[in-house]
C-alpha cells in the first residue's frame, strides 16, 4: 500500500465502492415458496426407479455403504418358457441416505435404473419414518408426500434426462 | 389560558413529546430501511412478507418484542439492571432535542422554534457532556447483568466510547472555531454568514467526527462492545422483551443524534446547499426541516453502508487507530483550522477548495484503478421458475 493510499483510505472508499456497485445488481435470492431455483444437472435428489429396466441383480443394495435398500424377487416362467425374476420389494429408507450416488454408479444397466438426478430437492414431510420410506410404489411414482420439480410430470413414468443417450 | 402556561409548558411539552414519540418511530422505520438496504447491497432482497415492500416487519418485530417475557438474571443487581437501558436511551433523545430541526414555526397560533429544547449558549457542550453518559447505561447494564459476556462487552465499551470520546470534541471544537460559538443556531448561522458548510473546511474535522460517532454508537465496524460473534450480543446478553428493545432504539436513536449533530456542525443544519448563491433561492421551497431530516436521513444511510462494507475491528487494532491515528490527526487538523480562522474570511474558503481539491484526486485515483473482475453465481436468477 503506497503512502497516498493510506492518506486518502483509498482501500476504504475502494470497498465502498463495491457494495454500492452491488446495490444496482438484481438480487440473487427468489420468492422461494412461489418460485424455486432450478439445481445444477448433476444435483443428488429424490430417487426414481425404473421397474423395467431393472435387472434385479441387487448391485445397489450390496453397493450401498450404509444399506438402506433391500429387495426381494422371485423368478417366474414366462410363456416363452425363459425364467424371468420379479420385484417383490424395492424398499429405500431415505430417511437414511447420505445421497452418495453410489447406488446410482453400481447400477450395470444402460440408463441407469436407479437414479437421483431428479432435480427434486423438497423432501420436507411431517411424518419422516412412514414418508420417506420409500417402497417400490413410492419410487416408481411421483406421490402427494414429495413435491416433484416443476418441470417433472407427476403422473408420467419418471426420466432419466441426464443419463438417457 | 395565558401566554405563558402555552409558551412555558405547553409548547415545551408538545415538543418534548414529539421529540421521544420521534425517536422511537425513527428507530422502527429505521430497522426496516437498514433491512431491505443491508440486502440491496449484498444482493438478496431482505424482509418482504409483511406488508408492502415488508414494510409491516418492524411493526411486527415490535409487538413481539413487547410481548415476549422480561427476564431479569436472578442474581442481577435489579435496580441497576432496568437503569442501563434507560441511562443509554435518555441522552440519544436529550441531544437530538438540543439540536435544531428547522427556524421558526407558526402552528395554531403559536411561534416557536422548531427545537425542542431552548436555543441554549451552551448546547454544544451540553450535547457533548450528555452523550458521554451513554457510556454509562452500557457499563452498567453489562456490570449489573451479573454475567462474563456483558462484562467483558460493558468493559470494551468503556474503552472504546472514552478513546473515541477525545477524537469527537476536537473534530466539534474545530467546528466551534470556525463559527465562534456554542449555540447550534448561532453555528447554523455562521455557516449562512460565511457562505460554505462547515464541511469543506473542516472536512477533516467532519471525517473525524463522523468516524468517532460511528465508533461511539457501536456500529459496525466498531461494534465491539456488541460483538455478537464474539461475546454473544455483549452488553445486552442478559436483556430480552421490552428492556431489549430499549437498547435497540437507543442504539437507533444514538445514530440519528449522531447524525443531527455532524448536520448541523458541518452541513448546515435546515440551510439549504449554498445559502449564499441567490438564483437557487428555487431551493426554498422545500421547507427547512426537510432539508435538515434529509441530511440526517443521508447520515443514517451511510451508517448502514458501512455496515454492509467492513468487518469488524480488532480490539487493539481500534485501540491503534483510536489513539494513534485519529488523535494525531484530530490536533493537527485543530491547528490547520485555527491558521484558516486566523486568516479572515478568505481563509476558510481557501482551506475548503484545498481539501476538496485532495479528495477529488484520490476518489480519481479509485476510478482509475482497475476494477476486481465479478464473480459469477452458479445458480443463475435466470433459472426462476414460476409456479402455477
Amino acid at each position: 500500500m503506497s503512502f497516498l493510499d493510506r492518506i486518502l483510505l483509498l482501500d476504504i472508499f475502494g470497498g465502498l465502492r463495491v457494495t454500492a456497485t452491488h446495490a444496482a445488481r438484481k438480487a440473487d435470492t427468489v420468492e422461494y415458496p412461489e418460485q424455486c431455483k432450478e439445481p445444477s444437472e448433476r444435483f443428488r435428489g429424490m430417487f426414481r426407479l425404473d421397474e423395467e429396466r431393472c435387472i434385479k441383480c441387487t448391485l445397489c443394495a450390496i453397493e450401498c455403504p450404509i444399506n438402506i435398500i433391500y429387495i426381494d424377487w422371485h423368478t417366474e416362467k414366462t410363456p416363452e418358457g425363459k425364467a424371468e425374476k420379479k420385484l417383490d420389494r424395492f424398499d429405500l429408507d431415505m430417511k437414511r441416505c447420505m445421497f452418495c450416488g453410489l447406488c446410482e454408479e453400481a447400477c450395470p444397466t444402460n440408463p441407469r435404473s436407479i437414479w437421483l438426478a431428479t432435480k427434486t430437492y423438497e423432501l420436507g414431510v411431517y411424518e419422516r419414518n412412514e414418508a420417506l420410506y420409500l417402497d417400490k410404489s413410492k419410487l416408481t411414482k411421483w406421490d402427494a408426500n414429495v413435491k416433484p420439480y416443476p418441470g417433472v410430470d407427476p403422473d408420467k413414468a419418471p426420466v432419466n434426462p441426464a443419463k438417457e443417450k | 389560558m395565558s401566554q405563558s402556561f402555552i409558551h412555558y409548558f405547553l409548547v415545551p411539552l408538545v415538543k418534548g413529546l414529539l421529540t421521544v414519540v420521534l425517536v422511537g418511530l425513527a428507530a422502527g422505520v429505521l430497522t426496516w430501511i437498514e433491512r431491505r438496504l443491508l440486502g440491496r447491497l449484498q444482493i438478496r432482497k431482505g424482509p418482504n412478507r409483511v406488508g408492502p415492500q415488508g414494510f409491516f416487519q418492524w411493526i411486527a418485530d415490535t409487538i413481539k418484542l413487547l410481548f415476549k417475557e422480561d427476564i431479569v438474571p436472578s442474581r442481577a443487581e435489579k435496580a441497576l439492571h432496568l437503569l442501563g437501558p434507560l441511562l443509554l436511551f435518555t441522552p440519544a433523545v436529550v441531544v437530538l432535542g438540543l439540536v435544531p430541526w428547522g427556524p421558526n414555526v407558526t402552528l395554531f397560533g403559536v411561534t416557536t422554534p422548531l427545537h425542542a429544547a431552548a436555543d441554549l449558549n451552551v448546547a454544544l457542550l451540553l450535547i457533548l457532556a450528555v452523550s458521554t453518559i451513554g457510556v454509562y447505561g452500557i457499563i452498567l447494564s453489562g456490570w449489573a447483568s451479573n454475567s462474563k459476556y456483558p462484562l467483558l462487552g460493558g468493559l470494551r465499551a468503556a474503552a472504546q466510547l472514552i478513546s473515541y470520546e477525545v477524537p469527537m470534541g476536537l473534530a466539534v471544537v474545530s467546528a466551534i472555531l470556525m463559527s465562534g460559538s456554542l449555540s447550534m443556531v448561532e453555528i447554523i448561522e455562521a455557516q449562512r454568514k460565511a457562505g460554505v458548510w462547515f464541511v469543506f473546511p473542516g472536512l477533516i474535522a467532519f471525517f473525524l467526527y463522523f468516524v468517532s460517532g460511528v465508533a461511539e454508537t457501536n456500529r459496525t465496524p466498531f461494534d465491539l462492545p456488541e460483538a455478537e460473534s464474539e461475546l454473544v450480543g455483549g452488553f445486552h446478553t442478559e436483556y430480552s422483551g421490552f428492556r431489549w428493545a430499549v437498547f435497540f432504539m437507543s442504539e437507533y436513536g444514538n445514530m440519528i443524534s449522531i447524525s443531527a449533530v455532524a448536520t448541523t456542525l458541518f452541513f448546515g443544519g435546515w440551510l439549504r446547499p449554498f445559502p449564499n448563491v441567490a438564483w437557487l433561492g428555487f431551493l426554498d421551497v422545500v421547507p427547512a426541516f426537510f432539508w435538515f431530516a434529509g441530511k440526517v436521513f443521508l447520515f443514517l444511510l451511510v451508517y448502514i453502508w458501512f455496515r454492509a462494507t467492513f468487518p469488524r475491528y480488532r480490539f487493539d487494532q481500534l485501540m491503534a487507530l483510536g489513539w494513534k491515528t485519529l488523535i494525531p490527526i484530530s490536533l493537527g487538523n485543530l491547528v490547520l483550522v485555527a491558521i484558516a480562522v486566523l486568516w479572515g474570511a478568505a481563509g476558510l474558503k481557501v482551506l475548503g477548495a484545498v481539501l476538496v481539491l485532495l479528495v477529488a484526486a484520490g476518489f480519481f485515483a479509485v476510478w482509475r484503478r482497475p476494477a476486481r473482475p465479478r464473480t459469477s453465481t452458479t445458480m443463475a436468477a435466470t433459472n426462476v421458475e414460476v409456479r402455477a
